[in-house]
């Protein structure tokens, strides 16, 4: 579903991400962490065709996201670690607009269950000057999965969300990938990549340590200790600090 | 506490200089300071200090410039109209505060200010005069830049440090009747008195002023006469005039006039003796200002919130008019979930307006133009007075072109701090910028189609000596073929004006990000907003050439041939259209290419 290839991204003098290639293919769910400057962040805008790649393919779907750009975008969805929303259109003409982008017909029927999931039914008429952060995260997440995508990029889901909304979220997430959807996502919280993530990639400097099934990369730095969790993990594989 | 503000605002200015010129390292900010400070030199300051503006007005006076008038003092009759109106637009503006605000009493303090200043221990009126102080500062900076816009006004007095001193006590006397206004609204708020009987108490009282004033005059001045023998701008002038020195309007207007009196002063001992009155209506609302003091505390911190709001909407690229207060509103049209999704982006880009920009009031004032330009051709009376307005909608519409672009800005400028969103759909870049860009379109060509509209009614070919060209290109025939041509020849006009703005933003990011700072501005600011604009005016020049030659090489063909105007007319409007279509479609694909490859981590930095 999703193919990486030789992905580079510089910018200037400065190389963000080197030469990373990895798959994540359908039900999956890929957790990128990394300490702060590692690359996450441009990994997973170059994955989201919102960046341009210096070098290496990415395919989402089957389609390159460099040469068949618009028929790649059709199948994934990206959901910012800040809501971007329009100032000027309530929660439901969010939602019409994004139909009409992504050629949605008969939008309402999709739209007034995923706002009835997402528990924003009745704010459906507000603005987001009007909504919480947490709503608004949600408005975010209900534009993204209208045209049903196939590919879903998360850049840190739980940020500014309260404990129900973290836990809501993670169902979120899981039941996206039991339905066959490919997932990567972002985040310094290494307790939701735990219990949400199949497989993880540990970036540094733009660079992959480590990548893997959970089990994997736990058998590979646990150096022998039994119930070794993520944090230790991630500590231990880079090595304790952002250098 | 006055010692306080005095080291704040002396630290702040002097940070803020160093901060101006430490940037100037940067080409983008030295080549804007450069340009900023050569138009302020050749068009403000060295006039000014060449006594440049002097020497202007004397010739104006000489010449009968203004209006004919011999000897060297500044006409007396022009500078009574200038105070008249001067005053008559002080009025509106304080009828428009004692109507429209709804605030509640408060006081312009930065979130910074109340944060530091409100649990300090200092008393109200020490917090009040603080603000009125500062605001004397803002005031005398204010007054600086106004002497200098207004050096070039024949009828304000010759010397810039009267005029300068007369703004000074314009613009004090401004913020200190919009403070009064604010507390005691809020007094009587409080009181009982509800919004909508107080405008129609203050609607009604300026209703009864204004009809008792119409009794009180002479019936032969009770409306302007235009009898042929005056220009239609003097005789409304003058009829004005008389309106506002008959009481009792007189009386309402004459606080403004007292205040007006020194900016207007030929020379010292003429402003020495308006400084007197000036002052006292000063006084006076210092007085009431301070009298009428209540608890300003809850609305100055929702107005220093309201106005952080706006700062960071404007850094943000929302707009100066973003209402964090806004409520959602039907979309302007219906927009299925299939179909060209660019006019996703119309749809949304309209929600993002005026709620009154929409069809039925373009409709609305289609119709207001077309019964006001009948009504005023069956009443010979105004008929010259329409002759006199007849130039004026073609000169908006060439304002409309040139600047409209600067304000009708719910385009790629707008949403590029959503691009990071805007990327991830799965549309061409050049969808993107044609969607974004059909607002602006749409709300200009509306405007221009108007004017245009206003043009065909108020122009008279009788009223102009026209060569025999000029007759048959005014014939009925060839105007309307004229105003077809024209209109048809908007949409595209109005897009590629708007084009070159958006290259702007996703060409020179950082540069187009430098010149939407508020409250950051300066010269260099200044010089970057004047190149944009001189590149603007270049490109439009340079692209609208080869539609022009379509349309002189036709009409020169078809009158060779020896057929009529309005064909070559047509046929050049069909090349032109033809050519600017073109040119659009080769900007739209060259924008979105460069959308695509729009990087923004890298360069959408300010």
């Amino acid at each position: 579903m999703i193919e990486v290839t030789g992905l580079a991204k510089r910018y200037g003098d400065f190389t963000a991400v080197r030469d990373l290639s990895f798959t994540v293919g359908p039900g999956e769910v890929l957790g990128l962490v990394g300490p702060n400057g590692a690359g996450k962040t441009s990994t997973l805008r170059c994955l989201a065709g919102i960046i341009p790649a210096t070098a290496g393919t990415v395919r989402i779907g089957g389609n390159d996201l460099a040469t068949d750009p618009v028929a790649a975008k059709r199948t994934l969805a990206f959901f910012p670690d800040e809501p971007r929303l329009f100032d000027y259109l309530t929660v439901r003409q969010h939602l019409n607009f994004v139909a009409r982008v992504y050629g949605v017909a008969h939008h309402e029927a999709l739209a007034q269950p995923l706002l009835e999931e997402l528990e924003i039914a009745d704010k459906a008429d507000e603005l987001p000057g009007a909504l919480s952060r947490g709503m608004k995260q949600k408005l975010a997440i209900a534009c993204g999965l209208l045209h049903g995508p196939k590919v879903m990029f998360f850049d840190e889901p739980l940020t500014g969300l309260d404990p129900l909304g973290i836990r809501r979220m993670k169902d979120s997430i899981l039941k996206r990938a039991r339905d066959g959807a490919a997932i990567v996502l972002s985040s310094h919280l290494l307790h939701l990549l735990e219990e949400v993530c199949s497989h993880v990639l540990i970036l540094k400097k733009g660079g992959k340590i480590a990548a893997g099934t959970i089990a994997e990369v736990a058998a590979r730095f646990s150096q022998g200790e039994a119930d070794v969790n993520l944090e230790e993990i991630f500590i231990r594989a880079t090595g304790g600090s952002e250098n | 506490m006055l010692s306080a503000l005095l080291y704040l605002r002396l630290t702040s200015l002097r940070n803020w200089v160093r901060q101006r010129v430490l940037r100037l390292k940067q080409p983008k900010y030295l080549a804007g300071a450069i340009v900023g400070a050569a138009y302020l030199w050749f068009f403000f300051l060295g006039p000014a200090a060449s006594g440049g503006g002097a020497r202007r007005k004397a010739a104006a006076q000489a010449a009968g410039g203004v209006w004919p008038q011999a000897g060297g003092a500044l006409p007396g009759h022009v500078t009574g109209v200038a105070l008249a109106i001067g005053a008559l637009v002080l009025l509106v503006v304080v009828v428009l505060a004692w109507v429209l605000s709804q605030e509640r009493a408060s006081l312009g303090f930065s979130e910074a200010e109340i944060a530091f200043l409100f649990p300090a221990p200092v008393t109200r009126q020490a917090l009040v005069h603080f603000r009125l102080v500062d605001a004397q500062l803002r005031s005398l900076i204010g007054a600086l830049f106004l002497t200098l816009v207004s050096s070039r006004w024949a009828f304000a007095s010759g010397s810039p440090v009267i005029r300068a001193l007369g703004w000074w006590l314009i613009l004090t006397a401004f913020n200190l009747h919009l403070a009064g206004v604010r507390f005691t609204l809020t007094r009587l708020a409080d009181a009982g008195l509800g919004t909508w009987r107080r405008r129609t108490l203050v609607l009604g009282l300026l209703a009864a002023v204004l009809a008792a004033t119409w009794a009180w005059l002479p019936e032969t001045q009770r409306a302007p006469v235009f009898d042929g023998t005056r220009e239609g701008g003097r005789v409304l002038a003058e009829w004005a005039t008389a309106l506002l020195g008959t009481a009792p309007l007189g009386w309402v207007v004459q606080p403004a006039k007292w205040l007006l009196g020194p900016f207007f002063a030929a020379d010292l001992r003429a402003f020495l003796v308006a400084l007197g009155p000036a002052l006292l209506v000063l006084g006076v609302h210092y007085v009431w200002v301070v009298r009428s003091v209540v608890s300003f505390e809850e609305g100055s911190i929702e107005r220093a919130e309201k106005h952080a709001a706006r700062v960071a909407a404007v850094r943000s690229g929302r707009g100066a008019f973003h209402d964090p207060a806004a409520k959602g509103r039907p979309g302007p049209f219906l927009l299925p979930g299939t179909g060209r999704p660019e006019l996703a982006f119309l749809w949304k880009n309209l929600l993002s307006t005026w709620s009154w920009l929409n069809v039925r009031v373009w409709a609305g004032g289609a119709v207001v133009i077309v019964a006001a330009g009948w009504w005023a051709r069956s009443h010979p009376a105004w008929q010259q007075g329409l002759a006199a307005l007849a130039a004026m909608p073609l000169v908006l519409i060439g304002y409309v072109i040139v600047a409209g672009p600067q304000f009708a800005r719910q385009d790629i400028r707008q949403d590029l701090p959503n691009a990071d969103i805007l990327k991830t759909y799965p549309l061409a870049g050049w969808q993107i910028v044609l969607g974004e860009m059909l607002t602006p379109v749409t709300i200009l060509t509306g405007v221009i189609w108007l004017l245009l509209l206003a043009a065909a009614v108020t122009f008279d070919p009788a009223a102009i000596k026209l060569p025999s060209l000029g007759r048959e290109l005014f014939a009925p025939g060839t105007r309307a073929v004229l105003l077809a041509a024209a209109a048809l020849l908007t949409p595209p006009l109005v897009a590629l004006q708007l084009l070159v703005p958006n290259a702007a933003a996703l060409v020179f990011p950082t540069w187009f990000q430098a010149t939407r700072q508020r409250g950051g501005g300066g010269v260099d600011i200044l010089g970057q907003r004047l190149i944009f604009f001189g590149a603007q005016l270049l490109t439009m020049l340079l692209v609208l050439l080869p539609a022009a030659l379509a349309v002189a090489g036709a009409v020169f063909v078809v009158r060779l041939a020896g057929g009529p105007l309005a064909l070559g007319v047509w046929l050049g409007a069909g090349g032109a259209l033809t050519i600017l279509l073109g040119e659009l479609w080769a900007g739209l694909l060259f924008l979105g290419r460069r959308f695509e490859q729009f990087d923004l981590s890298s360069e959408l930095r300010p």
